[in-house]
């Protein structure tokens, strides 16, 4: 008796290949995409690189990503297995076999399907892992060999996870058997079925929301909101797709159905009929789609982006080989003295004397400052603030101050600024007034607005908005800020130096130069005793802190990735559901039509254009989504001092393009299958 | 000439694997006048449905011709033979095939809006029809809301609004009760009284006994044929049973 159950369980995946062969290989795909991407986040190279705990960090993320993606979407797959098997087991249950019969046939089939797949998951994913693991040490541009150590840890959670869901979903299918009534379901498909109700309030909420979502993803203007409101308007997004995609489709067709002339044209009849029942049937699988096809570009696009635009980004923070940053004495020190000390200590350094190279020397005194901005008015004590007023993080807003003169020396300008005017500069932010005050000092009148003119990586790496801020009577001006006390218990002014250059080194000498730049500077600070003040410094080559950026945006590139081809597996195999469960129901209705009078190419021409439609209005509506998520995907790399808009704007372009061949490939597969079951009879 | 005129047609299917070769229709001649209401009976496998394909040029027959109004079927384009069916015949099947995703109006539309006619043309042609067979209150439901015999009552309105000059229907009482095979017999009747020629194949006694000519067939070849004459249903009735005993039991011919 047990070996007939395996028998059963067996012929009855064998006769349903075309069910389960996309089950099986999305079950693989899963199972090995979590093995390599959970190996790679336990790999111990990743210790040993500089920044490797950022890689493994965005790899622990898409970790949970898979976990909680796979699951989901294996319940959705085998849901729809098993009710459509759900007739056979009808028949079996007919042919005298009880439900504890049935259920250990499914257990049968289950444990099968189950054991496959893990083990050949794993397998797959245990070759695989060696080349993904090259792949990541090379996009995080590590040199380190890879290692051939197979980590049991990650085997035995792959196991232990995806033997967790498979019960589950063993589980999940007796419920359907058990809860449905076979004998009913035998004769389910004669019994037609209901014209469907498209509601109108849900669709004019989505409708709502889905406006709500792209007003707040193109109004918003600062990062910090960005990041705050891009997960709230990612869930808007999806719900309304969803609502739309199941509601709003049924309302459109009724619409265009009532229209009289339209609908009773012959290219319009049929195919509007039965897209209002494909619709209705469709339309969570087709919201699916389109999630899944918005999540795959917004991924893509930024995580390449970020990476090709690395560079950029490291450019940003460290605008030269060697950047060298001293806070000042506030307290009446010669800070002109000082500056002059340390610039010559530096540049008597001898690597510093041999490599620096002039042209590229930037050099310039500015105080910043920081308040919670109010209007034209930046309130620099919290506590001055009337109560009730919410503080968001995005006011918080960062000063620079620059002198004049300074001014001029970087831009190789002549500009001449009357008592209290000033020249201002904007990041993250808009400000439109005229003048702006700051507490303690008096109203500045706005000359004029200029595009950012200093190089600054402190200022590129917050992200707060930032105004750069350019005052003739530099010293006068900022004097009544001096000496106060602000919020987190710190000076509240802070002077700063900054100096950087460009030096014709390799990565060990810029490592020495910044090491005796720091002694340098230290020394300095001794003599002038003022290591108990806030006095601080730091010195950084670009070389050196190259490695953090290309773990972090290489990692983000790496997952995005691999999430992307587990999106995209999970679409396919929707859009494969879909066709099928199409294909049989649209069989008979094809017949019947060319009984009638239809010719066949009638029929196809009416089957192209449905199926047309449908497939390609999730690829259109992500398209939607994408455009209009790019406002907040753009604020959002700035935050990753990622400044590069054309490059986002044609990465963003090509994206889609190349994913839309992708989809058109997959849609020719697909519809081949539809058109040989339909066409088996018609 | 008449409407309808059938000439040795035979037809023989080549099983698709192994060269077996089944006749299942044999020298098959007939012809059918306008206005004719002609019933074809045989048990299954006779070649019934078969000839009625024939007919309805769904299938070609391997020789033989059909001539509909001096229209040999055979010379009709392939392209052009959906356009030839929509415009001159009808068609009621066993299984009404009404499609599920139409209103019961729309289904009745189906063939107009394929042949490009418009919604005012329609919309007048389905007026008296519908009142004729009763279904006007029905015209909004879908297919899946109303009974058996309703279905085939629009499958019948569907049928008549191209003002066909055949109407094929295939065991059209086949899928019924016997009530709604009583109304769809009289609608028949009535139908064909203001001049519409129905051609019927059919096992059911009952329904050929309706006709005004009952044709036999028996292993692909007319074998007999009824006129009604001045019978009533009723004795048409005994003579088509008395016809289908010694069929049955093996007369060889009558």
């Amino acid at each position: 008796m047990k070996s007939l159950y395996f028998k059963l369980a067996c012929s009855g995946i064998a006769k349903n290949k075309r069910l389960y062969i996309p089950y099986i290989l999305t079950c693989v795909g899963m199972i090995m995409m979590y093995y390599i991407i959970y190996s790679l986040s336990r790999c111990p190279l990743l210790d040993s690189i500089k920044g490797g705990s950022n890689a493994k960090a965005v790899l622990m993320l898409g970790t949970f990503v898979i976990i909680i993606f796979s699951a989901i979407f294996l319940f959705y797959t085998n849901s729809f297995l098993v009710r459509r098997r759900n007739k056979e087991f009808g028949l079996y249950n007919i042919l005298g076999m009880n439900k504890r019969n049935i259920s250990k046939v499914i257990g049968c089939e289950s444990l099968i399907l189950s054991a496959g797949s893990i083990i050949v998951g794993t397998g797959i994913g245990i070759l695989l892992s060696k080349l993904a693991e090259l792949g990541l040490l090379n996009v995080i541009h590590s040199e380190l060999s890879y290692s051939y150590v197979i980590p049991f840890d990650a085997v035995i959670s792959t196991f232990a996870y995806f033997g967790a869901v498979f019960i589950l979903l063993f589980l999940n299918s007796l419920r359907i058997v058990g809860t449905s009534n076979p004998l009913a379901l035998l004769g389910s498909e004669s019994l037609g079925e209901k014209p469907p109700k498209g509601n109108r309030i849900i669709a004019v909420v989505g409708l709502i929301i889905l406006a709500l979502a792209y007003y707040i993803a193109v109004s918003i203007t600062s990062p910090i909101d960005a990041l705050s409101w891009f997960f709230l308007a990612v869930i808007m997004v999806i719900v309304a797709t969803y609502m739309l995609f199941i509601s709003g489709s049924v309302v459109l067709c009724k619409i265009l159905k009532k229209n009289k002339k339209y609908y009773y044209k012959k290219s319009h009849f049929v195919s509007v009929s039965s897209m209002l029942f494909r619709m209705k049937r469709n339309g969570a699988g087709l919201a699916s789609i389109c999630v899944l096809c918005t999540m795959v570009l917004v991924m893509l696009s930024s995580t390449i982006c970020l990476y090709i635009g690395a560079e950029d980004s490291i450019n940003a923070r460290y605008p030269r080989d060697i950047i060298n940053e001293v806070t000042l004495s506030n307290e009446g020190q010669d800070n002109d003295a000082v500056v002059n000390q340390l610039h010559k200590s530096i540049d008597n350094i001898p690597l510093v004397k041999d490599k620096k190279i002039k042209d590229s020397v930037i050099d310039y005194r500015y105080s910043d400052t920081y308040g919670l901005l109010r209007d034209n008015r930046l309130i620099t004590d919290v506590r001055d603030l009337e109560t009730g007023g919410a503080i968001s993080y995005s006011d918080v807003c960062y000063v620079m101050l620059f002198s004049l003169e300074d001014y001029n020396r970087q831009t190789h300008g002549n500009e001449k600024l009357g008592k209290n005017e000033a020249i201002i500069s904007l990041g993250r932010m808009d400000f439109s007034f005229d003048t702006l005050s700051i507490d303690g000092t008096e109203t500045l009148k706005i000359k004029k607005q200029v595009p950012l003119f200093v190089e600054n990586g402190n200022a590129v790496s917050l992200i707060n908005p930032t105004i750069y801020l350019v005052v003739d009577d530099y010293e006068d001006f900022t004097a009544p800020l001096k000496g106060k006390i602000g919020v987190t218990e710190e000076p509240l002014l802070s002077e700063r130096w900054y100096y950087g250059f460009n030096v014709d080194a390799d990565e060990q000498a810029c490592a020495s130069i910044t090491n005796e730049s720091l002694e340098a500077i230290k020394k300095i600070s001794l003599k002038y005793n003022f290591g108990n003040d806030s006095f601080s410094y730091s010195c950084s080559s670009k070389a050196m802190e190259r490695g953090d950026f290309y773990t972090t945006f290489g990692g983000l590139f790496f997952i995005g990735i691999m999430l992307s081809i587990m999106f995209v597996f999970a679409a396919v195999l929707i859009i494969y559901y879909k066709q099928i469960s199409e294909g049989y129901e649209d069989r008979n209705r094809f017949d019947i039509m060319q009984k009638i009078g239809m010719t066949k190419k009638d029929i196809r021409k009416s089957i192209n254009s449905q199926v047309l439609t449908v497939f390609f209005l999730p690829l259109i509506s992500a398209g939607i989504h994408l455009a209009f998520a790019f406002p907040l995907i753009w604020k959002l790399l700035q935050l990753f001092n990622m400044y590069n808009l054309p490059l986002l704007i044609i990465v963003t372009i090509c994206v889609f393009i190349v994913f839309g061949i992708l989809y058109g490939i997959i849609y020719r597969i697909t519809s081949n299958v539809y058109y040989s079951i339909v066409s088996d009879k018609a | 000439m008449s409407l309808l005129q059938v000439e040795n047609l035979q037809k023989i299917y080549t099983t698709r694997f192994g060269n077996n070769q089944v006749e299942a229709l044999h020298n098959v001649s007939f012809s059918v006048e306008k206005g004719e209401y002609v019933a074809i009976m045989g048990e299954s496998g006779s070649g019934k449905t078969t000839l009625l394909n024939i007919l309805a040029s769904l299938d070609k027959p391997t020789s033989g011709t059909v001539y509909l109004e001096n229209q040999n079927l055979g010379n009709i384009k392939d392209k052009k033979l959906a356009d030839f069916r929509r415009d001159n015949l009808g068609f009621v099947f066993q299984e009404f095939n009404l499609l599920d995703t139409f209103s019961v109006e729309d289904n009745i539309y189906l063939p107009l809006v394929l042949a490009g006619k418009s919604y005012k043309e329609m919309n007048n042609r389905i007026v008296p029809i519908s009142d004729e067979l009763g279904i006007t209150h029905l015209l909004k439901k879908f297919p899946y809301e109303i009974s058996g015999g309703q279905k085939q009552r629009v499958a019948v309105a569907r049928a008549l609004i191209t003002n066909p000059k055949l109407i094929l229907a295939d065991e059209p009482t086949g899928a019924l009760d016997s009530k709604a095979t009583d109304e769809l017999l009289r609608l028949f009747s009535e139908i064909n009284e203001v001049g519409q020629t129905i051609l019927m194949v059919t096992h059911s006694v009952k329904a050929a006994s309706h006709a005004s000519r009952v044709l036999f067939i028996k292993d692909g070849q007319v074998f007999h044929q009824i006129y009604r004459g001045d019978s009533t249903n009723e004795e048409l009735y005994q003579k088509i049973s008395n016809t289908l005993t010694i069929l049955a039991t093996g007369g060889d011919s009558i």
